[in-house]
């Protein structure tokens, strides 16, 4: 007999308790079948629930519920049930030869005395007994809320339970938020990136297509949000717009106003946009023929705004370029240009240098679009433009600290939306954001990731995505992206295709100690006052109320 | 124990398996197909638990005589059924024993012996001795025996032990536990579960 005091005194008392059902069978990869105890109802059960397992020598086993499925100690009974109208017959059969069942993943393993569980690496024995977990099993599992565990949200059915990420880890390698549109990616994000100002373990550059995370952020009908630089309007958090008109507007706070100069931009910038410019291999090519014999006015001269047009002759008739190209590529820079009004004739001016200042002093900064986030190529471009531009800040600030001239420069986590445009296999290879997220944290800078079409996201670097934060996805081959290179987690679709098309979400990966499925956080007045956001109001009232203690009796 | 009940009659033949046993006619409490009954064994030190699973009455000349004879008066009837000394031989399984206040379901060290008294089991008794289920396997260990008519006649006997509201969840339970040994064939299982319910 196992001496079960230990284990109580870790997962909790279990006298009492009536188990789920024992194990029966199953495998390490596949996962366990456990056959449901006959007097347990099995509508009761759904998946993504956890489960304790007793094992025998004395390891407790942390497992999630993948199935639920009828099973029958008679292979004919399926084809001869009981007669509908007897009800003693069903009794009967119901928890004798029919029986229910569950797959469970385990997850994790407490070996005796330990005090944190591990990963499993083996299963627990025939005829273990499996009983539903209890709120204290999953908080001790996914530990207290701190400085670096940021809560998240809470296990479904267990309101009272944090699910805290690590966001130490979180940080340290690329991750990920997908679902479909509308399931709350934003929401999480942004809730994620509050805890991760708070904790002040990385900076953040968010390139934010939609007004989704600086000011003022509209949600459902007329309610609005509080954006990051409501959050924390110490300086922790900056916007910087690129429509300057927009931000106004809505009443945005601006820290920053981002222009980019004709001559800063490099034929690297505008090869991404190759497809939504609709440029042609040859064009794309010609560009940096062009950036070469016309110099740092390049942009200028082809859209004609400085003399050249005798210098573009040459060109043509020298035959390195045909004029059909020529024209093409004038043609489109036209259509392109003039449309983006944050691009301005000239130099430019340091903006990339104060932005990197800022970032490295741990200054997170919200880089709005205003209207220009109706446009992709805009999207694409700056998001290109600077992060190129930064990430080099950073290789070279991070060789210079490794030969001991240089501060290491703060952790940096880049956020974009509509990810699969950066990162579709195509370009993946080639672009800065595949190399991000190749090169892991080598240089202090990670991607988060947010997208509705994970399908869309070169294999590769799906697979260096440490932590997955998953809402509802119902396309195929989105689900089979977000699972690939996670081991053992097949089993999960279920509960992934199972989730609810709003505020719920799977987390699995290196933040969290196992999968969960969570019900995120509310964004709202509580979560502003947990994140310290003092309100007008809600300031008075202290006031009142240290007015009241100062000189109360 | 005190046994303050009236004996059915007396040990005839035995083995660890089980008993046949004599009463004589008439008796108030003839034993009755899927009754239970108790017999003391190794000197009172445990009693033995069995189950009726057959009572026959043996023929003789004189029955043969009386009932070749065509019509029969009332009077020759009524001597002949009930004030005639005819051996009633009833056949009980075994299907557990008793000790020092425990149940043990299992085969009893040592029959009980010649013309010991068999009594039914009181009541008090059938009710805690079929809480569990642990009789079954001796039953479906039984060969020629009516098995499943002897396991419907006990477990509804058995039942009767429960307030009317419980007799059914008691049943219904039974039949799970007799589907642990009949899942392989469903027929009987069918069969079983009707006569559970009629
Ligand atoms: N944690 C939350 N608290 C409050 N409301 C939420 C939360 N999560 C989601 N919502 C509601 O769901 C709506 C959609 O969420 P969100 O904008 O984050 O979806 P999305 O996945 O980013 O959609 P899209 O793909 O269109 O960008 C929000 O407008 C809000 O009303
Ligand atoms: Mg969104």
């Amino acid at each position: 007999m196992t001496d079960a005091s230990d284990l109580d005194s870790y997962f909790g008392e279990r006298q009492g308790e009536t188990p789920l059902g024992t194990v029966v069978g199953g495998s390490l990869s596949a996962g366990l079948r456990v056959k449901l105890d006959p007097h347990l109802s099995i509508e009761r059960l759904a998946v993504g629930r956890y489960v304790v397992i007793q094992g025998q020598s004395r390891r407790t086993f942390f497992g999630i519920i993948t199935d639920i499925l009828l099973d029958a100690a008679n292979p004919d009974l399926p084809r001869r049930p009981p007669d509908p109208s007897d009800s003693f017959s069903a009794e009967v059969y119901r928890g004798s030869v029919a029986y229910g069942a569950m797959q469970v993943t385990p997850m994790l393993v407490l070996d005796e005395g330990a005090q944190e569980p591990r990963p499993i690496k083996t299963i627990p024995a025939h005829f273990s007994r499996v009983h539903e977990a209890t709120a204290a099993d999953v908080e001790r599992v996914f530990g207290r809320e701190d400085q670096s565990h940021f809560f998240i949200g809470s296990p479904l059915d267990m309101e009272l339970v944090q699910v805290n990420l690590d966001l130490g880890r979180f940080v340290a390698r690329s991750s990920g938020v997908f679902g479909k549109s509308g399931t709350g990616k934003s929401f999480i994000t942004r809730t994620i990136l509050a805890g991760i100002v708070k904790s002040g373990l990385a900076s953040s550059l968010v390139f934010d297509m939609h007004n989704d995370y600086g000011w003022a952020v509209k949600g459902e009908g007329q309610h609005q949000y509080k954006g990051l630089r409501q959050l924390f309007p110490d300086g922790r958090v900056n916007v910087v717009t690129l429509d300057e008109e927009t931000s106004r507007a809505r009443g945005s706070k601006i820290d920053r106003i981002l222009k980019i100069g004709y001559e800063q931009i490099e034929p690297e910038d505008v090869e991404m946009l190759a497809g939504l410019m609709g440029l042609s291999d040859i064009q794309t090519g010609a560009l940096y023929y062009l950036r070469r014999r016309l110099g740092p006015a390049w942009i200028a001269k082809l859209l004609e705004e400085e003399q050249a047009g005798e210098e573009l002759q040459e060109l043509v008739l020298s035959g390195r370029i045909l004029p059909g190209t020529l024209d093409a590529i004038q043609r489109k820079f036209e259509s392109f240009f003039r449309r983006m009004g944050f691009l301005v004739p000239g130099k430019g001016d340091e903006a990339v240098d104060d932005i990197f200042n800022r970032l490295n002093l741990g200054t997170s900064i919200v880089l709005e679009f205003g209207r220009y986030g109706n446009t992709l190529a805009a999207y694409v471009l700056v998001a290109n433009y600077l992060t190129r531009r930064i990430h080099a800040r950073y290789v070279d600030r991070m060789n210079r600290h490794a030969g001991g001239q240089a501060d290491e420069p703060r952790p940096l986590m880049i956020v974009i939306e509509e990810a699969h445009k950066f990162l579709d296999p195509q370009i993946a290879g080639h672009t800065i954001f595949g190399n991000i997220a190749r090169e892991l944290r080598k240089y202090n800078v990670t991607l988060l990731i947010v997208d509705q079409r994970p399908s869309g996201i070169d294999d590769e670097v799906m697979s260096q995505i440490g932590t997955r934060v998953t809402c509802l996805l119902d396309n195929e081959a989105d689900i089979r992206a977000v699972f690939s290179g996670v081991s053992g987690a097949g089993a999960l679709r279920e509960v992934l295709a199972r989730l609810d098309t709003r505020q719920q979400a799977l987390i699995m990966g290196h933040a969290v100690p196992m999968p969960v499925v969570v019900r995120t956080r509310d964004y709202d007045q509580s979560f502003y006052s947990a994140i310290g956001v003092v309100d007008g109001e809600e300031r008075k009232a202290r006031a009142k109320r240290g007015a009241e203690t100062l000189f109360g009796d | 124990m005190v046994v303050t009940q009236v004996p059915i009659g007396r040990v005839t033949r035995c083995s660890t398996r089980g008993f046949v046993g004599a009463v004589r006619l008439p008796e108030p409490d003839i034993p009755a197909f899927g009754g239970f009954c108790v017999v003391e064994t190794q000197h009172g030190q445990a009693r033995v638990i069995g189950l009726i699973y057959d009572l026959s009455i043996e023929d003789d000349e004189l029955a043969r005589q009386m009932a070749s004879a065509g019509d029969l008066s009332r009077e020759q009837l009524a001597d002949a059924q009930t004030n005639r000394q005819v051996p009633l031989e009833f056949s009980a399984l075994t299907v557990g024993f008793a000790r020092e206040g425990t149940y043990h379901y299992t085969l009893p060290p040592q029959p009980p012996l010649t013309l010991a008294e068999v009594y039914p089991l009181d009541v008090n008794e059938v009710h805690s001795f079929t809480e569990r289920f642990d009789f079954l396997p001796l039953i479906f260990g039984a060969d020629r025996l009516p098995v499943d008519d002897l396991l419907a006649a006990a477990l509804k006997q058995a039942s009767l032990t429960y307030p009317e509201k419980q007799r059914l969840p008691y049943l219904v339970q039974a039949g799970r536990e007799c589907a642990r040994f009949m899942a392989a064939d469903l027929n009987r299982l069918e069969n079983l579960i009707r006569s559970l319910q009629t």
